[in-house]
């Protein structure tokens, strides 16, 4: 039924739930080694490229000789923000700080800062990427004040 | 390339529009832009629409908006470059003349956002930038990455929340001068600063609405023009560029190199400078990306935003008005339409039709569409002139 104060609507009967399947096979490496505590990125064999997020195309010389390397877990915090209205499917998330942080590699890493008060948090700061597991066993990495 | 000119404009009530459909809303501006520009539908040989999509139950909106206007054999297709994709097809209906290839074309914007729920909506955008890195495990939404770059300008330039306030506040100023804007109500600094806060230190009146709304535009060729309209408004240059979909590949969130790349293209092909400028629109979608937008496109110095919304140089009377029409903040944002609505607004500046108050005073004619897609994702330039 409409609401009292709607003009005549059609609310569709037909919903449509997405979830999407991402081939994930040439970058497998990065999440297994993250499972491991391991924080490990693309980098191009022929022109010395480091890639992140891992790639198994170099995008700058086009070459496919990629090799894996463990990167440093020291990060600068370049900028953050604290996420109060949530996407849908992050509803039962309490709010979130998400940040960028510089690694001495060059490339640079946008993840969330565990445990910090956004109230202190300046640009600058010292950051480190530590792994953790969802509830469902996935492996993602997050920032912590170092 | 053959010169090409704005001959018709057509805008429909920006806002909450359920009162009616894609097809209906698409229809407001379609009809107003040939009615505007003296052209019968049959001398309209493509239409190109600009529609981000995903929030509407349509998934070709191209031919669903021909089809109920009546349009049959026209080549047409649906273009996307996010919230610039309205530019986009200004683009394409701008080519098409330029090349030789039609003499009478028309681009139309719409997007319809309402269909879903506001959460859903923020959710299909929060998911705009590079999906497995940002969203699946980090929920990123659009007033997030901005925030990124409101807080590193803070840092390194000293910008402050009420120098991002201030944008708010001149869009609802001249919005409720604008009958088509989603809000035509004044607001205070205070108001502002003390709205909800969405992505801190972005708060709900730095961000633009979530809008439902179409703007449509015909272009001719210059034996066409001269033939249709008294009042020509051409088109002297577009650029576009873009930058990476993933924030964390950017160099540094002080400013859209999308932005700085798009404008310098745009000023060369147009042959002028950022000083010849009489009125703009820049996308503010949020009140950083305003800031942000006077100094990409050189309107003053990089870091110097701050200073140029607190001395009021984007009002009429300054140096360089900008958003007129209330901008995306009070105007609203229907993704798809903005980059047509921004021209349809240029249009009328220029042509001296703007409503009483938020007329720009035109003096070298030339005026400027500033429209990003995504986060800087991508960007379009557009120089509109009174002259050839």
């Amino acid at each position: 039924m409409a609401a009292r104060d709607e003009p005549p609507t059609l609310h569709s009967k037909r919903s449509l739930n997405l979830r999407f399947n991402i081939p994930i096979s040439k970058t497998s490496r990065f999440w297994d080694s993250l499972a491991q505590g391991k924080f490990v990125t693309t980098k191009c064999a022929d022109c010395g490229k480091v890639s992140f997020p891992p790639q198994a195309d170099c995008p700058n010389c086009m070459g496919g000789n990629v090799e894996w390397v463990e990167l440093g877990t020291d990060a600068e915090l370049l900028t953050f923000t604290f996420v109060q209205i949530t996407p849908t499917s992050f509803v039962d998330h309490d709010p979130y700080v998400v940040a960028i942080g510089r690694l001495k590699e060059g490339v640079n890493v946008l993840a969330w800062i565990e445990g910090a008060d956004p109230a202190k948090l300046k640009p600058g700061e010292k950051l480190r990427i530590e792994s953790r597991k969802d509830p469902k066993g996935s492996a993602y990495y997050v920032f912590v004040k170092a | 390339m053959r010169n090409v000119a704005i001959v018709g404009i057509g805008h429909s009530k920006f806002g909450k529009r359920t009162d009616v459909d894609l097809a209906e809303l698409a229809f407001e501006s379609i009809k107003a832009a040939i009615e505007d520009s003296g052209a019968e539908k049959k001398d309209i040989q493509n239409v190109t629409v600009g529609s981000a999509g995903g929030w509407y139950e349509e998934n070709l909106p191209a031919v669903i908006v021909n089809e109920y206007a009546g349009f049959k054999d026209v080549g047409t297709m649906r273009v996307e470059a996010a919230c610039a994709s309205g530019s986009a097809a200004v683009r394409s209906a701008y080519l098409s003349i330029a090349s030789g290839e039609a003499d009478v074309t028309m681009a139309v914007g719409i997007e319809k956002m309402t269909e879903v729920d506001t959460l859903t909506a923020v959710e299909l955008m929060g998911r705009s930038g590079s999906y497995l890195w940002e969203f699946e495990n980090y929920g990123m939404t659009f007033p997030a990455y901005y925030a990124l770059y409101a807080v590193a300008h803070m840092n390194r330039y000293g910008t402050s929340e009420e120098d991002m306030a201030r944008v708010a506040v001149k869009a609802h100023h001249y919005g409720a001068m604008n009958p088509l804007a989603q809000f035509q109500k004044e607001i205070t600094l205070e108001k502002a600063l003390s709205s909800q806060v969405v992505s801190w230190p972005l708060k709900l009146y730095d961000a633009c609405p979530i809008t439902d709304g179409s703007a449509a535009v015909v272009l001719a060729s210059e034996e066409m023009a001269k033939k249709l309209s008294d009042t020509p408004i051409w088109i002297k240059g577009i650029g576009f560029s873009s930058d990476s979909a993933n924030l964390s590949k950017r160099g540094d969130y002080v400013g859209l190199s999308a932005t700085v790349d798009a404008s310098r293209k745009a000023y060369a092909a147009a042959k002028i400078s950022p000083t010849d400028v009489d009125v703009a629109t820049c996308h503010d979608c949020f009140t950083i990306a305003e800031l942000m937008a006077y100094e990409d496109l050189g309107f003053c110095a990089k870091g110097e935003g701050g200073k140029l919304i607190r001395e009021g140089q984007t009002e009429v009377g300054g140096k360089i008005p900008v958003n007129l029409d209330g901008g995306l903040k009070a105007k609203g944002h229907p993704v798809g339409a903005t980059g047509v609505s921004m021209t349809v607004e240029i249009s009328k500046q220029l042509r001296g039709e703007a409503e009483r108050g938020r007329q720009a005073p035109i003096k070298n004619g030339v005026g400027l569409v500033h429209n990003v897609g995504g986060t800087g994702h991508y960007c379009y330039v557009t120089v509109l002139s009174r002259s050839k």
